[in-house]
């Protein structure tokens, strides 16, 4: 039986297809992924023309496990999505820690008396990571949310995360 | 544990790559049309998505080439068919497999006991 599928049917078909290629995103090399796109699509179309839709994404069992297959099968040397979330979670570091160090500045500015002025605190001049000035009543603060040094932190937080997984493997063997 | 003939998964898994390569001797085919073809033959067990990733492995290792022919579904379907390679490891696979039934048919056919002997001292 070949017959037109449905809008709703092709959705279905499209979503499964779309989260498969998420998961495999940053991991698989595009060409490869276009590949299991297609072959997948091509494959669930004729699945859904013979048992439904529903059905042909209930036989493919979970979108996790199948691109858990694909992973072992074809995982590139970098995890680049690994790496982004490194890179995510350094900047974020960095500005927890800006934000600790700077309320300690403050702090530390309001107890040491009246004063006029602003009253500033940085390390590598220019260059980051942290760069913050406190006002002399300690009423408010600045803080750096970009510089070269966060640029280059987040850089190598994303190197070490997108290949340490392929460091490890080699290591265990 | 498998029941009423169904068919242990994990015994599956292990032989999926027999299999394909054995229905892919007989006739070229793309990846549901082997989903089909194995469920046809009793193996209802088997999910698409174990066919299809197990299609890629032996792709990889040169053991099946492919090739695109278009279809009226509109995505093209990819067949796939045993290469040199292919066959020489579907000889090594059915080899193995008979030794393995011969060596394992004297023991699984023997009747279980009710309760294991003693151990021997």
């Amino acid at each position: 039986m070949n017959r037109t599928l449905p809008m709703k049917d092709r959705l279905r078909i499209e979503l499964v297809v779309r989260r498969l290629d998420y998961a495999l995103d940053g991991r698989v090399p595009m060409a490869r992924r276009k590949q299991i796109r297609n072959e997948l699509r091509s494959n669930l179309i004729e699945a859904a023309q013979q048992v439904g839709a529903e059905n042909a994404v209930k036989q493919l069992g979970g979108v996790r496990a199948l691109a858990n297959s694909y992973l072992e099968l074809y995982r590139g040397r970098f995890d680049f999505k690994v790496g982004s979330y490194w890179a995510i979670a350094a900047y974020a570091a960095l500005q927890a820690l800006e934000i600790t160090l700077l309320i300690a500045f403050q702090a530390g500015v309001a107890t040491g008396g009246s004063h006029t002025g602003t009253y500033s605190f940085q390390f590598w001049d220019g260059f980051g990571p942290f760069s913050g000035s406190v006002s002399g009543n300690g009423s408010s603060f600045v803080m750096l949310m970009l510089s070269p040094a966060h640029v280059l932190l987040m850089f190598v937080a994303f190197v070490i995360g997108s290949s340490y997984r392929t460091v490890f493997a080699r290591r265990r063997t | 544990m498998a029941e009423n003939g169904a068919h242990d998964s994990q015994l599956l898994k292990g032989v999926l790559s027999l299999a394909l390569l054995r229905l892919l001797a007989e006739r070229e085919s793309y990846g549901y049309e082997l989903v089909t073809r194995l469920h046809e033959l009793g193996l209802t067990e088997v999910q698409d998505g174990s066919v299809y990733p197990a299609l890629g492995r032996l792709e990889r290792d040169g053991q099946v080439t492919s090739r695109l022919v278009a279809s009226s579904s509109g995505a093209a379907r990819k067949y796939y068919r045993p290469s040199a390679a292919g066959y020489a490891a579907l000889a090594h696979i059915e080899l193995a497999w008979g030794s393995l039934v011969r060596a394992l048919e004297p023991i699984v056919s023997r009747p279980v006991p009710a309760k294991p002997k003693e151990a021997l001292t």
